[in-house]
This record gives structure tokens, C-alpha cells and sequence, in this order.
């Protein structure tokens, strides 16, 4: 492996609630800054509930895992998985019939001060919850991504994590709001972006469309950054450029209109007018 | 006559339960402690102080960080 080119940056990326999609942002972003040209590792630290290895399409390249690495059994470097599409991009999995006490934080510390000799960033995937997991999984990171859904049982879990994030420390924490339906939000019946930040009181770094062909990469194992044309897509390799620092405006959602919902528009705008002409 | 009223979103719904929600699950309470916060106040108060109306004690946030609002109209004389 060649000698990293920038400083380390470890981050965590969490969220509380499951399924808000911590795993999806963790491959994507990692393949965002890869494409970048930036030297890349993903870690799995859901020990027990394995998931990153299939979206990220290399569950047939997996001999060792992270509970290995750290009981000794092989070196970092036999565990690691390449990527197949992008040289510059690691996964480390998880350990499937383990549990997530098997594992401490000292533990987690010593293996990620390994990484940080190798690789410009190490991205953690956080298991839901507030256990020891969760514990793990923020005792090295320099940084914090929170992930949540516009949906106010993912957003009250975000602030718990905020929180227990400020309590160690963290001045760092970043917000990605996935899956946000901009139609919805433009009806009124989805909380907006600006409603989470009133909220959850924390800077953005992301907002991701829902998308339909997420579904589909997460079944070929293709993550959705690598297709074209996909609103989620850019929206997280505009997530993998702020990483670096670089300064990218947010994405107008807006051009997201249906045809259907122009349409309607249209005819409500001509209304309007007659009514006041 | 033919008016298209903006009918009130489920989203201010949602943003109301959840700003009530955040504040006190920031703090470690239930909602019910406004109530009884607002019972024992009154009667250390009275001991003291004639009061004029029941004193408001209301929850509040500045970022995230949260407020107790207590507010009592004391009787003058």
C-alpha cells in the first residue's frame, strides 16, 4: 500500500435509529472520495448484523474479519478488501456470529491508529443503537456524521445521538438528511430541511433525494454514486467533496418535479391569474 | 368564491410534537413534570407571597440547549 498523501481523518458515521441509511452513506461517501483520489477505508463495526460487505457488492472477497484483526488471528492488511472497481478503496467487515461486547474500545483505538498510517480516511459504520456498538464505534473518530430520516422518531434518535456525541466531546458533528421527498415537503406534510436544522441544531453536510434505484444498487451491490444521472447519486458525491473541505452548494431538488406535479402547477398559476385578472 | 385554502400541513403537526418531545427528552423528563413542577412552586411561593394568578412554567429552547420559563404575577397591595 502506498503511503497516504493528506493528514488522517477518521469519521463516524451514526444515526440511532436503524434504517436510515448509515450503511448506503458509508459506501457511497467512501467511493466518492476514492474517485476523488484519496486512499479509503470502510469499516463495518456492526459486529453481528454484517451488511456493508453486500452493499458495497464484495461479500465474495471476504476471508477474514475485524473480530480476527483484533484478536491477532491475521493482519490488517490479509482482512482488508479491495475494491474491484476502484484501487484506492478498502472495507474491512464485520464479524457475523460474534457480538458487539467481543469488541472494546481500547481494542477499536489501537486498530484505527494502525489505519490512520495508511489511509487519508477511515470511515466507520456505526451499528443503531446506544450500546456498546455505538461506544466503539465513536471511541477513535475525529469527527461525527449523523444521518436521519425527515421523520420525527428518526429525528428525536438523531438528537440522542447528538447529544451523547457532545457529552464525549465531539465539537465536530455534521447532519446528512436522506431520503427527503421534495414534493412532500413542498405540500406540507414532510418536515423540511430547515425544520430538522431548527431542530437538531447542527451544520449540514448533505441532503439526499429518495431514490428508486437506490433500491436497485442495494440488490446489484453497485453503489449509487456510480450511476448516472441519479439525484442520490450526486447528491452523495457532493457529500464525499465537502468531506474534503471543498466548498459545494446544495443541490435545487426542485428540478425533481414530476411531470404531473409541473402540470398542476401550471394549472394552478393560469387559475390564479384568471381569479385576479 | 372558488378559493384554494392552504390546508395545514401533517408536517406542523410533526414539528410541534417534536420540539415538545426534544425539550424534554434533552432534560431527562417526562411532560408531565410541568404540572407538578408548577404545583410545588406555587405552594413554596405562597408561604411567602400572595400570588395573583397561577404562575406559567413553560419549557423553552435556545438551540439546544433548554429553559425553564416560570412566570408568577404577585398581587400588589
Amino acid at each position: 500500500m502506498k503511503k497516504p498523501s493528506h493528514e488522517c481523518q477518521v469519521v463516524v458515521i451514526t444515526s440511532g435509529k436503524g434504517g436510515v441509511g448509515k450503511t448506503t452513506t458509508v459506501a457511497n461517501v467512501s467511493m466518492g472520495l476514492a474517485n476523488l483520489g484519496y486512499k479509503v477505508v470502510a469499516l463495518d463495526l456492526d459486529i453481528g448484523l454484517k451488511k456493508l460487505d453486500l452493499i458495497m457488492g464484495l461479500e465474495n472477497r471476504v476471508i477474514y474479519d475485524i473480530v480476527q484483526v483484533l484478536e491477532g488471528e491475521c493482519t490488517i492488511k490479509q482482512a482488508v478488501v479491495k475494491d474491484r472497481r476502484n484501487p484506492n478503496l478498502y472495507m474491512l467487515p464485520a464479524a457475523q456470529t460474534r457480538n458487539k461486547e467481543d469488541v472494546t474500545e481500547e481494542q477499536i483505538k489501537k486498530l484505527i491508529a494502525e489505519l490512520r498510517k495508511e489511509f487519508d480516511f477511515v470511515l466507520l459504520d456505526s451499528p443503531a443503537g446506544i450500546e456498546q456498538g455505538f461506544r466503539n464505534a465513536i471511541a477513535a473518530a475525529d469527527w461525527a456524521v449523523v444521518v436521519t430520516n425527515p421523520e420525527i422518531s428518526a429525528v428525536r434518535d438523531a438528537d440522542r445521538i447528538i447529544g451523547m456525541l457532545e457529552s464525549a466531546q465531539f465539537n465536530n458533528i455534521k447532519l446528512i438528511v436522506n431520503r427527503i421527498r421534495p414534493e412532500m415537503v413542498k405540500d406540507g406534510d414532510m418536515l423540511s430541511i430547515e425544520d430538522l436544522l431548527n431542530h437538531l441544531c447542527i451544520d449540514l453536510i448533505g441532503i439526499v433525494p429518495e431514490d428508486t434505484r437506490v433500491v436497485i444498487s442495494t440488490n446489484t451491490g453497485e453503489p449509487i454514486i456510480l450511476s448516472q444521472n441519479s439525484l442520490a447519486g450526486k447528491a452523495f458525491s457532493n457529500i464525499a467533496r465537502r468531506f474534503t473541505k471543498e466548498e459545494v452548494p446544495f443541490m435545487n431538488l426542485e428540478h425533481n418535479d414530476s411531470f404531473w406535479e409541473k402540470l398542476k402547477n401550471m394549472g394552478r398559476s393560469v387559475f390564479s391569474s384568471k381569479q385576479v385578472g | 368564491m372558488m378559493e384554494f385554502a392552504k390546508k395545514r400541513g401533517s408536517s406542523d403537526t410533526a414539528n410541534e410534537r417534536l420540539h415538545l418531545v426534544l425539550m424534554h427528552d434533552r432534560i431527562g423528563t417526562s411532560s408531565g413534570i410541568l404540572e407538578q413542577i408548577k404545583d410545588e412552586i406555587i405552594k413554596v411561593i405562597l408561604k411567602h407571597i400572595d400570588v395573583d394568578a397561577d404562575p406559567e412554567v413553560n419549557l423553552t429552547s435556545q438551540g439546544r440547549q433548554s429553559v425553564l420559563d416560570i412566570n408568577i404575577p404577585l398581587k400588589g397591595r
